[in-house]
């Protein structure tokens, strides 16, 4: 029996050797282990022996079984390898040919660079406020303390729809709406366009600023200027960066500042002005009805064109209302 | 206003270079927005005097002088210019000098004669052409050898100082160095002695009567007589006034204009000869006329002050004189006017007319009330001192009542430290308002303090406190953190970021970008007509006047500007304001925020794989279906077939909202290609911001555990049957096992019938609680059928099959 169970496993082994397909490998398990099987079959023998030979013999035809099984599964897996192995040798293709395009396109930088501000005051606990771009005489100028006749209202080159309706030349006035709703303490930010007539190599018609307002009871210029310092260097993400505050004039703040940093943008390390702030005036507070004895508001209005053009290095400020693709798409 | 730096150390001279000078004054809040060289560098220039010319034996053109430069032997030189003379004083190039635009001057020989330097023409060193062909001739008490540099004053540098409305009392030389006394605790040192005597001997002849003495508190006039009317303006005060960009023009208004920027008050002179009768500082009738010296004839309005004479009006006050008293090279006899007008009679009225003078400009930010007496002493003196002349008393009308005295105003310690974050002992706070010429009056509360008569800009606490931190010095501040109480950020989640959608839209291959506001009236009505827009009452120009009432004029522009540039695949979009006008008052104003994007070209770029494809109005309203599903959408809204007068008629679609339109899109109407200046098929659409910010909070509810089965129907329509048409019956069918209808192919062509087409739907069945039954299904879809017969006579291309 011995000696039979070592030919049926030879015959086999010598059956497997040239077998290429799956199903083939399924024939020849049916031939020797299906249920008529050489191997099963041999088991019929059993019955024919004494209950003494019957289990070393039962064992021996299981171990032949167990062989059989082994050279088929041995197989198996060669042949499964041998499939993947060609089915990854036909699926290849040149990774270094250029994916399908898909085109993606890109935010223009002014709202980069509102989004950068805004996330910058917001996370800092600053709300964000916006009004309108037609905006009333009220609002835009008399309420920020510039009457009708103030020289200051020279220096704003408003563009007018009637005597008292105008577009917005700064952004200033939606500290006033801010106000008017609420009453201290407030910390808001207010971005958005604004316009002014003038319109050469460094102005355009129309612009962006971020206006902020802090309403509180013991707010101090000496924090204001610290909180601005703070914001440009968190902008520019240079801790190093100089700052400059110079007294200047609006309005609506007393005392005030313009704001310059040193820039290398241009080579020669020059200030460069970057926006304007001061404590609101007692008479825009009394506008309001905010008692000016017990609230104090820092306010300061960021030009976001100036700010971009500093941190992407644009040196035409024009480019970024002309929307020349080539332009935008440095921008992603 | 521009200023001569020397001019300026005549009265102050801190220990300062040039740039510390500007740095300083910058930060003291009067900001220096340039410095300039008054000519461009050269050296080794002298005063020369020419001894002797001879003509040049070779040379026709050419003459041999010698000219005396100071030095032991006169220098022999060639030169060619017409003007040369023995006995002139000329500007002497030396051997090494070197001239405006590296031009070396070296020993040479001219048609074989030595010439050791050059004498020099006007633009040759740098300066202004002086209209002279030849050299530039220097005045006979020259100092010979010296340096043309020093001579002419050319290393003075012009300090060009941008002050802000407030700072009128730095409109002068003399209020720049007030204000660098200040922060430099230099005193100032006036290059003049005031009441010098001027020989008042006469009686002043011209009689002046104010009529307005709040307008006019304060009127000075003196008349000066027998002046040698020959004289010329000193070449030192020309060139102060030059380089303070003010025109010479003649002796007697050269002094004024002198006086004007060296101590900020305004002067007039009147030709004395041409005045009739009394002089009258009153408000002008309606309509009066007047003509400025300049030759513009004004039509006066009630409220502007004048002076007039028994004529009529000689002068607007304030604000510029007229033609027929004006001084000329032959005046003999002057008037001087030196005034004080009320800065609110005079703000305003300039611009009015379409003037801004010097003058103006300094009377509608206030004068020091207190300056025209030193002022006209100092005008008398200047021109005395050239021209000669008897000098009448000096006549005042005054009215002191009227005069702008600055109050007192309250300054509380407690205050300064709240305001500025610092405290500033008691002492430095005085000696700042020393250094300021304030009077300081100590009182329980603080101080009382009374700004000096040329600061018109101190009326509240704030503004002295203001003072103080300019004093101190904005950046000696401390760094000191705002301290507020914490608390936690309002966070809307029904409120959508439109960035969100933005960052979208970019991802999706559009760029964003940002357009003016304001648009061609014209091309707008085009594109527009049914809304009305609101316009500009003063545009920059003609094509940027009408408010846009949508954002496709923007869009398209961009278009055109890119395509020109051979960008030809675009998509776009833009966020902003659109401006629509309900009715002519302007107050029922709608400000509405809008997106807006628009496609052309090919739908990607070209690439191995992938054939060109053109952007088609599916395309396009895929990306705004994206954009609505983001906002949750996409259920609530339908696209209506609409024609909108700037998309073409059959590709043209409102999206409505519960009955409201919040959008539209289609592809732009082929007329108006060509207007827009645009190549190929533009696909466009808007969407108001409302309507995509505002997002639910989602609310989950189970997902059914029992199979979901799928029947899928072919329907046979009429061609032009809206496809919404049909899923909208099939959608208002109640069930509550109906989950979902897909269209999943719409045929036209073979085996159909002309005028008719297929539209595939698959239908997704599901119950929540238990598996359907065959019989159930079958009823819905037999309903369905039904329904869609009814109502949009859609006929099954296949007959449907029970319980397949």
């Amino acid at each position: 029996m011995q000696q039979q169970l070592q030919q049926i496993i030879a015959k086999a082994t010598k059956a497997l050797k040239p077998v290429v397909e799956l199903d083939l490998l399924d024939e020849i398990r049916v031939q020797y282990l299906g249920k008529k099987g050489e191997l099963t079959l041999m088991m019929r023998i059993l019955g024919k022996l004494s209950n003494e030979e019957r289990p070393k013999a039962g064992q021996i035809i299981n171990e032949a079984k167990q062989k059989v099984q082994n050279l088929l599964n041995d197989k198996k897996v060669q042949l499964e390898m041998a499939v993947l192995e060609k089915q990854l040798t036909e699926e290849s293709v040149d990774v270094t040919l250029p994916g399908r395009s898909i085109t993606v396109g890109g935010l223009h930088p002014v709202t980069r660079t509102l989004r950068r501000i805004e996330e910058i005051f917001f996370k800092a606990g600053f709300d964000i406020e916006t009004g309108p771009e037609i905006e009333d005489d009220w609002h835009n100028f008399e309420a920020l303390n510039i009457p009708k006749t103030h020289p200051a209202r020279a220096m704003h080159d408003t563009f007018y729809f009637d005597e008292s309706t105008v577009l917005r030349t700064h952004t200033s006035g939606v500290q006033i709406r801010a106000m008017e709703k609420k009453d201290g303490p407030m910390r808001i930010i207010a971005p958005g366009r604004v316009y002014r007539h003038d319109s050469d190599q460094t102005h355009t018609p129309m612009f962006h600023q971020v206006e902020g307002l802090i309403l509180e009871k013991n707010a101090s210029f000496a924090q204001l200027r610290t909180l601005i310092i703070d914001f440009l260097r968190k902008f520019f993400e240079d801790d190093d960066l100089k700052v400059r505050f110079r007294p200047s004039y609006f309005p609506f703040t007393e005392p005030s500042a313009e704001v310059d940093i040193a820039t290398n943008l241009f080579g020669d390390g020059r200030w460069i002005e970057v926006l304007g702030c001061g404590m609101v005036h007692p008479n825009v507070l009394k506008n309001v009805d905010v008692d000016a004895e017990k609230y104090t508001g820092l306010a300061f209005g960021l030009g976001v064109e100036r700010l971009a053009m500093l941190r992407y290095g644009v040196t035409d400020l024009r480019q970024f209302f002309e929307n020349d693709l080539r332009f935008l798409k440095q921008f992603k | 206003m521009k200023l001569s730096e020397n001019w300026l150390r005549e009265w102050i001279n801190p220990d300062w270079d040039t740039q510390t000078l500007a740095e300083e004054l910058s930060l003291a809040g009067l900001e220096v927005d340039g410095i300039d060289g008054v000519v461009a560098e050269f050296t080794n220039v002298v005063v020369g005097k020419v001894v002797s010319v001879e003509k040049h034996p070779d040379a026709n053109k050419l003459n041999i002088t010698t000219v005396d430069v100071g030095e032991l032997e006169p220098l022999q030189i060639v030169c060619g210019a017409k003007n040369v003379d023995a006995g002139i004083l000329v500007c002497c190039a030396k051997v090494g000098a070197v001239l405006p635009g590296n031009f070396k001057i070296k020993a040479a020989k001219l048609c074989g004669v030595d010439s050791n330097g050059m004498l020099c023409g006007a633009t040759e060193i740098g300066l202004a052409d002086n209209g002279v062909d030849g050299l530039y001739c220097l005045p006979s008490d020259a100092p010979i050898g010296m340096d043309i540099r020093q001579y002419l004053d050319l290393d003075d540098k012009v300090i060009d100082v941008d002050l802000t409305p407030n700072r009128a009392d730095c409109l002068s030389v003399e209020g720049i160095a007030r204000d660098i006394s200040a922060i430099s605790g230099l005193k100032v040192s006036q290059p003049f002695t005031n009441n010098v005597e001027v020989i008042k001997n006469g009686e002043c002849s011209q009689l002046v009567s104010v009529n307005e003495p709040v307008a006019c508190p304060k009127y000075l006039g003196c008349m000066v007589i027998n002046f040698d009317s020959s004289a010329k303006t000193p070449l030192w005060m020309k060139r102060r006034l030059e380089r303070s960009s003010v025109t010479p023009k003649n002796l007697i208004v050269d002094v004024t204009n002198y006086v004007l920027i060296e101590l900020g008050q305004p002067m007039h002179a009147y030709d004395a000869d041409k005045l009739t009768g009394n002089l009258q500082v009153r408000f002008a009738h309606d309509r009066e006329k007047m003509i400025t010296f300049d030759g513009k004839e004004l039509k006066l309005q009630k409220k502007s002050l004048v002076i007039a004479d028994d004529a009529g009006v000689i002068a607007l006050a304030g604000i510029m004189g007229g033609l027929s008293t004006a001084v000329s090279s032959d005046t003999k006899n002057i008037f001087f006017e030196c005034a004080n007008f009320n800065s609110s009679v005079i703000t305003g009225r300039a611009r009015q007319y379409g003037l801004h003078t010097d003058s103006s400009h300094r009377f509608e930010r206030g004068v020091d009330s207190f300056l025209p007496e030193r002022a006209m002493e100092r005008a008398l003196d200047l021109f005395t001192k050239v021209a000669g002349g008897k000098v009448s008393k000096i006549i005042a009308e005054v009215s002191e009542n009227n005069l702008y005295k600055p109050k007192e105003i309250q300054l509380r310690p407690e205050r300064i430290t709240k305001l500025l974050g610092v405290v500033i002992a008691d002492k430095r706070v005085e000696e700042i308002f020393n250094s300021l010429n304030f009077t300081i009056n100590k009182n329980s509360t603080g101080w009382g303090m009374i700004a000096p008569t040329y600061r018109y800009d101190m009326e509240i606490e704030a503004d002295l406190i203001e003072e103080i931190g300019r004093v101190f010095g904005y950046n000696n501040l401390p760094e000191i953190d705002i301290e507020a109480p914490l608390r936690l950020p309002k966070v809307t989640e029904s409120a959508q970021d439109l960035y969100l959608i933005k960052k979208h839209l970019a991802s999706q291959g559009f760029n964003e970008i940002i357009t003016y506001s304001f648009v061609e009236e014209g091309f707008q009505y085009k594109l527009m007509p049914s809304i009305s827009a609101i316009n500009l009452k003063n545009p920059i120009s003609d094509d940027m006047k009408s408010m846009r009432t949508t954002l496709f004029p923007g869009l398209l522009n961009t278009i055109a500007y890119n395509q020109n540039r051979q960008q030809v695949a675009l998509k776009l979009f833009e966020a902003g304001l659109v401006f629509i006008n309900q009715d002519d008052t302007l107050d029922n104003l709608v400000q509405e925020p809008m997106l807006s994007g628009a496609m052309v070209g090919n739908l990607e770029v070209s690439n191995w794989a992938q054939k060109n494809k053109m952007v088609d109005f599916y395309d396009l309203k895929a990306q705004v279906e994206a954009i609505l599903t983001i906002s949750d959408l996409i259920d609530e809204v339908s696209f209506v077939p609409q024609n909108i007068s700037i998309f073409h008629p059959g590709q043209s679609a409102a999206i409505i909202k519960n009955g409201e339109q919040i959008g539209s899109l289609g592809q732009l109407h082929p007329a108006l290609v060509k207007d827009a200046g645009v190549a190929g098929k533009v696909f466009m659409f808007d969407l108001k911001q409302s309507a995509i910010l505002a997002i639910k909070v989602p609310l989950a509810v189970a997902i059914s555990k029992f199979p979901a089965v799928q029947r899928d129907l072919a329907f046979i329509v009429e061609q032009d049957l809206p496809v919404q048409k049909l899923i909208d019956t099939l959608q208002n069918y109640p069930s509550s096992i109906l989950k979902t209808i897909e269209i999943f192919d719409v045929y036209q062509g073979d085996g159909l019938e002309k005028n008719k087409k297929s539209i595939a739907i698959s239908f997704r069945i599901q119950h929540e609680t238990r598996t359907l039954q065959d019989e159930e299904i079958d009823n819905l879809m037999l309903n369905l059928i039904n329904l869609a017969e009814e109502t949009v006579f859609a006929e099954l291309k296949y007959e449907y099959k029970i319980g397949k």
